[in-house]
């Protein structure tokens, strides 16, 4: 085993490293960590919703009276959707020029305001209405939620380069030391600003000419973000990032921080895609979102620990294994694993890498089939990743009964996948020895 | 003591640590036992330990990094 951490080490940290520490893959992650706040938000507002609305018309019709006397609730939630999972591409160019300008050391809001600035111009904003037509109809759903993400990451992500290179070349205009800095700033960012939103203007004039008028946001949609966001439904790609996810994490490698950066953009998008499309009661996009991931695939979090802290409440006999499944169980029930992935430990440990890899692969298999079958409504719901399992499929299908049924299933697969190598541990050569003895 | 996990990067932990010399808190390496190293130090062990976190995470390869710093009773 040393000799594969020394492999690591030298092959795939300085990699990761890289791509962890890369700054502009960095303000992507924490763009969409950024607006946490917001997207949570609207996702409580979502759920609420569905008990307050959608369940009760399903079971009992339209007018019944918890849909009637919640109908003030219902509204409100309406209006926190309508500002958040409902404009995700506006908030992300904001989140994302503001990070990217962060990174450069140069003025947070001006970066994001040319974001976003560069994102609006080029909407399709003529529309048609009867036989008039005219112009400032922004279509709202088409292009504001996570449908925009790309051209955000295309378009908002050059002009805020460009206005950031510009800030460093320090190509501004300069202010006595007099002027209160607020104002000064200002005046500093406006040739970079201006510059930079003039490219983004240009990219989109050129591609309207070329293509005759077409929209680039709509090509960027049905060219690049279909496609890949179609790739990240495959049960290959699934399969692939479950693995890659657990193998870093097994080595002492910060799965997430790694991944996110690429994964965010397809699951996370189509996660709020799908939130969106069921508020508004349109045909659900995308089968598996990152919500699934959490839903189902990891219980007590990564390798699905919270299985393995069963097993060994109940099957071993260690002692100092007992110990850490008495203290890691009830943060296990939050999806924390710490106390067990350093204090058993789970990472490098040799014995526990086959169960920590296979049982999150073979809940991700059964989940993503028993989805694509139809047999559990997809995530529609994004769900904050410390639900219980159980609670946290049923409230991210809005409700669907079933995905209890799947949880339950993928609890039993987990807990007997980890069983025999907790009862394997108990063996004095496996470092159970005082199992032995207390058996003496 | 602290207590720091990890599989990865256990030489640069030690050197990052035990060359630290911010004036707040010293880091003196004990011993190693698998994946943990074990650290002694000046000062609230708690607040050391989280000094140490903030040094790991620091670095380039910190941010990819899972590991764990935590005070030892």
């Amino acid at each position: 085993m040393n000799g594969l951490v020394g492999f690591l080490e030298r092959s795939i940290v300085p990699i990761a490293a890289k791509i962890g520490s890369q700054k502009h893959l960095v303000a992507i992650r924490d763009a969409f960590i950024g607006l946490m706040p917001v997207t949570m938000a609207g996702s409580f507002a979502v759920l609420l919703n569905v008990f307050l609305r959608d369940l009760p018309n399903e079971w009992w019709g339209a007018g019944n009276g918890v849909t009637a006397t919640f109908a003030w609730l219902i509204g409100m939630n309406g209006h926190v959707w309508q500002g958040s999972l409902a404009i995700f591409a506006i908030l992300f160019a904001l989140s994302l020029g503001y990070n990217i300008a962060k990174a450069y050391d140069v003025d947070p809001l001006s970066g994001a305001l040319v974001s976003l600035s560069a994102f609006i111009m080029g909407l399709p904003a003529v529309a048609t209405i009867g036989e008039e037509a005219g112009w400032g109809f922004f279509n709202f759903a088409a292009h504001f939620g996570a449908r925009g993400l790309f051209t955000v990451l295309l378009i908002g992500f050059l002009s805020v380069i460009i206005f950031c290179k510009f800030m460093q070349w320090n190509i501004t205009i300069k202010m006595p030391e007099s002027v209160p800095p607020a104002v000064s700033k200002a005046f500093a960012a406006i040739i970079p600003g201006a510059v930079a939103l003039y490219v983004a203007a240009l990219v989109y004039y050129l591609f309207g000419f070329f293509t005759g008028g077409e929209s680039l946001i709509e090509w960027i949609i049905e060219t690049i973000q279909a496609p890949l966001m179609g790739l990240s439904q495959g049960y290959g790609a699934v399969l692939v990032i479950v693995l890659l996810v657990h193998l870093f994490w097994f080595f002492g490698l910060h799965g997430a921080n790694i991944m996110q950066a690429i994964l965010q953009p397809l699951y996370g998008a189509a996660g709020i895609e799908n939130a969106n499309a069921f508020e508004m009661g349109a045909e659900i996009p995308f089968q598996w979102v990152a919500g699934s991931f959490d839903a189902f695939v990891w219980p007590g979090g990564s390798g699905a620990t919270l299985l393995l802290l069963v097993a060994i409440l109940v099957f071993s006999k260690r002692s100092d294994y007992k110990m850490v499944g008495k203290l890691g169980i009830g943060p296990g029930v939050f999806n924390i694993n710490e106390p067990v992935m350093f204090g058993l430990p789970v990472v490098l440990n040799p014995l526990l890498l086959v169960p920590f890899v296979l049982a999150p692969v073979a809940m991700a298999t059964i989940a993503y089939a028993a989805t694509m079958l139809g047999w559990v409504d997809p995530v529609v719901v994004p769900i904050t990743w410390v639900m219980p399992v159980g609670i946290s499929g049923f409230l991210a299908t809005a409700g669907d009964w079933r995905s209890i049924i799947l949880s339950l299933v993928n609890v039993a697969v987990g807990l007997i996948i980890y069983i025999p190598f907790v009862i394997a541990a108990n063996s004095p050569k496996l470092g159970g020895g005082d199992a032995q003895a207390e058996q003496e | 003591m602290i207590i720091v996990s990890s599989p990865m990067q256990q030489n640069e932990i030690t050197e990052l640590l035990t060359g630290y010399n911010g004036g707040d808190f010293t880091f003196r390496f004990k011993e190693k036992g698998g994946i943990r190293l074990f650290f002694e130090v000046t000062g609230d062990s708690r607040e050391a330990a989280r000094k140490a976190r903030e040094l790991i995470k620091s670095t380039p390869w910190g941010a990819i990094l899972y590991f764990q710093s935590i005070a030892a009773e």
